[in-house]
């Protein structure tokens, strides 16, 4: 090549370079090019030019970065410590890893919680809303006052900004050409519900004040959800549709994330006005709810205070000055109480793998410290000060957990995904169900202060350590401090992931009694459906009677069917219809005497319990022959003892809103409520044709699968009546997972967490054991130099875990008791201090340790004694 | 005192740095210059590109400069020539005492032999 050519390209290459190096140092860069040149091999120096330039020339283009770095301590800290830990690539794979795993299901749990569990509430100033109650003994009930509290907001009440009316309704839409009837949960309401909550719709308007009563127009709001399902047409505001029979028109659509019901599973999809006069109202019947906001700034007492004043002049007024207390509810906290014990179990477990991994990443960091005690003591005698020293570890622990808290929000992004995809968790909203930015800057914080925290222990011992100190421990090797703070850092390991995994452990074993729960009936094989029964089709109750019984005759005749009944509330449904239960005999005469309690009332009819899969206790339940003027009824067992004690409650009359009817029958409760255990209110079963109710709900027993069966039912009904919409169809065994969903997330959780520590405990371990092997290899090389086998060394080594863990166990036992404290409420069916639970998992923790112990000590196997000590190691 | 605080912060040098200063504490010298010489001491010869931006860092710091008088070799007018300056000195001085105290240290440790003193 040509001394031309070769000036061509070496500038050819300067082109790496930025061009202000470029027009201050090229030439200077091609004349000492072409000086090698002179001295070297042509193709030698032109390669060497290009690697050169394509190293130099990107490095200079990043110096800026670079300069930025660089610039003051702790830039210089941050590149040094980055440095170093490229270097030792296995401990930082080991501490990374070890903060992913840990951080990631912390934003796991964390994302959970958040976007799970406690489903914010959207409105505006949700802790000023309540609900009110009525107070009855110790009962809550529907409250009374539907237009007293309302007026009273009305004319300007000092604590209460305003109050609304509403109850719930199904609204059945026809058929139409391509679809089946069907029913919606619809909400009536005073017009001023969405100025409450203050949320407006999304599409067209709300209720104008005049918009209720018996002359209301036949308007309807939509919620986002039926509207998609309408077919999501904009220009449907104004048009009319019809609900039943009758055509209203639609003057709204809410907002997608609008939902306001009064429970989770009861979410209306409509919003209709209250057709009746709410003046005239009767104030001491209320099947009404009312929603209460109080005026920003008031508290809950004073509140309290005011709805109290009103309920008191209302008593007055109506009721003889007999007094009904009133209740408010705060629809925060109530949300919030409800998973309170869930919430507080889940925050303490993963309090405490924040602990744990605080700890481990501790002792990593410490270990590491150790290994550099020399290079510490150098630069300490060097002159480097105290701080300084302190200040590059801290930077280093930092910058660990500051990665490690990114990489574990990715894992948590990953691991939301998992668990969502784990289990058929039905849930509402489930689509933004996502790790977002806040949690993920939250992680990112609590790993950089985990780093932090955890790089304060080595901080302080190394700017203890002086050169003095390490001539005097040469012989030691390794710092014996070091080595005492890391034991007792795997001691407290050992306790902290004890405490961890017997929470776990509970939490498993009371999810396990939760699955093997009794309900009371057979959950296996039933299948429920609702049928739209509504006056618009049956104006008289016996049509609607002798329509279920051509539906029931139908059913029967499909294969795998064995019975077939209709409730008018399903177990576990999550409540019903109370009424006041008394027994004349037992007390005074009237609905309110001092032994009557509230209780479910429920209609239903012949062959309930036989297809229910019930049981019976005692006399007989309703026969398909129904004798006139008898009003039977079924009471369930608490109902029972509570009325009767021990004597038989056959044949004796109980009261409820004041009909009589005649006991015939107990049973055991099939709970409507919780699956595990019994409902606070008794049970009534009343015969449905006796009171003229339509029990809408079919259930219906199968030896099939009973999803398979739906669209035989559909079609079936179709044929008998094409006006009558199918709804709410669900196999038990659906309601059933349904109902566990909470409790198999949170076991799901902390599980998970318990694992993670179980994980971690047995990296500390191991991470310690490998770590005194390879400090003791000398010490071990003498031994089995002088006849140790391996055996008897791993013994030894593993002696020394054992000592550890078995501390650590001791220490950790008054841990068990703080997290069976937390975990009390959350718990089904299991003591918190379930001895075998807690045996079996101290069992597992000691054998996983011993594992780790045991395979680390395996490394006194790679130990060849001659050449060890031939080194003088 | 505020000069030698100047001097603590840009310690420890890169190895090339050190060797720049150590080449032009000798006196002044070119790019190439500067190469031979840390090949003469039994150093690794930096790379060019290496070496230039090592020359430019240095300038911008103020530890050498650019020499106006060129030494006349062969009538070369694109070579760029640098001296060192009154900090560079202080700073290699600085560096070559610290790398003497890790020495010290590092044979105290048992990693140099000690007959070696």
């Amino acid at each position: 090549m040509s001394g031309a050519n070769a000036g061509r390209w070496f500038r050819l290459l300067l082109r790496f370079y930025p061009r202000d190096f470029r027009e201050e140092m090229g030439e200077a860069l091609v004349q000492t090019y072409l000086d090698r040149l002179r001295d070297e091999s042509a193709l030698r120096v032109c390669f060497a030019a290009l690697r050169d330039s394509l190293r130099n020339g990107l490095g200079e283009r990043l110096r800026p970065a670079v300069a930025w770095r660089r610039n003051g301590n702790w830039g210089r800290d941050l590149e040094l410590v980055s440095r170093r830990l490229r270097r030792s690539p296995l401990m930082l794979a080991a501490i990374l890893g070890t903060l992913t795993a840990g951080l990631g299901t912390f934003a796991v749990v964390y994302t959970a919680v958040d976007k799970i569990l406690i489903e914010p509430l959207p409105y505006r100033d949700p802790d000023d809303l309540y609900m009110v109650w009525q107070k009855k003994d110790k009962f809550a009930m529907t409250g009374p006052h539907s237009a007293e509290l309302p007026k009273a907001a009305a004319s300007g009440n000092s604590a209460i900004e305003g109050a609304a009316t509403v109850d719930f309704n199904l609204l059945t839409f026809p058929a139409g050409p391509n679809s089946d009837a069907s029913r919606v949960l619809g909400m009536r309401t005073s017009p001023n519900l969405f100025d409450l909550l203050g949320v407006q719709p999304a599409l067209g308007r709300g209720f104008r004040p005049e918009e209720t009563g018996p002359n209301s127009p036949d308007v309807i709001v939509l919620s986002d959800g039926l509207w998609k399902r309408l077919g999501g047409d904009p220009e449907i505001i104004g048009t009319q549709i019809r609900i039943g029979a009758m055509p209203v028109t639609v003057i709204g659509v809410m907002p997608p994330d609008f939902r306001f019901g009064a429970s989770e599973t009861a979410v209306p999809e409509a919003y209709v006005p209250i057709s009746e006069d709410l003046a005239a109202h009767d104030p001491l019947v209320g099947d009404y709810l009312i929603v209460l906001r109080g005026r920003r700034g008031t508290s809950p007492e004073q509140l309290q205070a005011a709805v109290d004043a009103v309920g008191r002049s209302v008593d007055e007024r109506y009721n003889e000055g007999r007094n009904r207390a009133l209740l408010i509810v705060s629809l925060q906290t109530d949300l919030v109480a409800s998973i309170r014990p869930v919430l507080l179990a889940l925050a303490f477990t993963a309090t405490f793998l924040v602990l744990v991994l605080t700890v481990n990443l501790a002792s990593l960091l410490l270990a590491r410290a150790a290994e550099r005690e020399r290079e510490f003591a150098v630069s300490r005698a060097l002159g480097a000060s105290g701080p300084a020293v302190v200040r590059a570890t801290l930077v280093e622990g930092g910058l660990l957990g500051f990665i490690g808290g990114t990489l574990g929000a990715l894992a948590g992004v990953w691991g939301t995904r998992v668990l969502l995809a784990l289990g058929p968790i039905d849930l509402p909203r489930r689509d933004s169900i996502a790790l977002d930015w806040q949690v993920a800057a939250s992680v990112i914080g609590v790993g950089t202060l985990i780093g932090l925290l955890a790089a304060a222990v080595p901080a302080v011992w190394a700017a203890r350590v002086s050169l003095a100190s390490l001539l005097s421990g040469m012989a030691v090797r390794g710092g014996a401090s070091s080595g005492r703070m890391r034991r007792s850092l795997v001691v407290v390991q050992v306790a902290l992931s004890l405490v961890l995994l017997s929470a776990g452990g509970l939490v498993v074993r009371s999810f396990e009694t939760l699955l093997a729960a009794d309900p009371g009936f057979k959950t296996q094989g039933l299948l429920t459906f609702g049928v739209g029964l509504g006056e618009w089709l049956f104006p008289k109750t016996a049509d609607s009677f002798a329509f279920q019984d051509r539906v029931t005759e139908a059913l029967h005749s499909l294969p795998g069917v064995k019975s077939v009944s209709a409730t008018s509330t399903l177990p576990l449904g999550g409540g019903g219809s109370v009424s006041w239960f008394t027994v004349p005999s037992a007390s005074e005469k009237g609905d309110d005497g001092p032994d009557g309690r509230p209780g479910f009332r429920i209609f239903t009819r012949a062959g309930y319990f036989e297809t229910m899969g019930m049981r019976l206790v005692e006399g007989r339940t309703f026969e398909s022959a129904r004798r006139d003027g008898v009003h039977e009824a079924i009471i369930d067992q608490r109902a029972a003892k509570h009325f009767f004690g021990n004597r038989s409650p056959l044949g004796a009359t109980l009261v409820f809103d004041y009909n009589p009817v005649t006991i015939v029958g107990v049973v055991e409760q099939a709970r409507l409520v919780d699956l595990y255990k019994d409902d606070a209110y008794l049970h009534l079963y009343l015969r449905a044709e006796d009171f003229e109710e339509r029990p809408w709900r079919f259930t219906v027993r199968t030896d099939r699968d009973p999803k398979a069966l739906l669209p035989e039912v559909r079609n079936l009904i179709r044929q008998i009546d094409s006006r009558v919409a199918v709804s709410e169809a669900y196999t038990m065994d659906e309601i059933v997972a349904e109902r566990r969903s909470r409790e198999r997330i949170s076991a799901v959780l902390i599980a998970g967490l318990g694992l993670g520590a179980l994980l971690l405990v047995a990296m500390g371990l191991f991470g310690m054991i490998s770590g005194s092997v390879s400090r003791r290899s000398g010490e071990l090389a003498i031994r089995m130099a002088l006849g140790a086998t391996h055996g008897r060394v791993i013994r030894l080594v593993v002696g020394e875990g054992s000592r550890l863990l078995a501390t650590g166990l001791v220490i950790g036992i008054p841990g068990i008791y703080m997290a069976g404290a937390a975990l009390q409420g959350f718990l089904i069916g299991i003591s918190p201090f379930d001895i075998p639970t807690l045996v079996v998992v101290s069992l597992g923790l000691v054998a996983v340790a011993l594992l780790a112990c045991y395979l680390a000590a395996r490394r006194v196997t790679r130990i060849e004694p001659d050449r060890l000590l031939r080194e003088g190691g | 005192m505020d000069r030698d605080r100047r001097v603590e912060t840009l310690l420890p040098l890169r190895p090339v740095e050190f060797s720049v200063l150590l080449s032009l504490a000798d006196g002044e010298r070119h790019g190439y210059g500067i190469m031979q010489d840390a090949k003469e001491r039994g150093e690794s010869v930096p790379d060019v590109g290496t070496l230039y931006r090592a020359l430019a860092r240095m300038v911008d710091q103020g530890l050498i400069e650019a020499s106006d008088s060129r030494p006349s070799e062969a009538g070369e007018e694109r070579r760029n020539y640098y001296r060192i300056t009154d900090i560079g000195l202080r700073v290699a001085k600085a560096e070559a005492r610290r790398l003497e105290a890790l020495t010290r240290a590092a044979r105290i440790g048992g990693l140099l032999s000690k007959e070696a003193k």
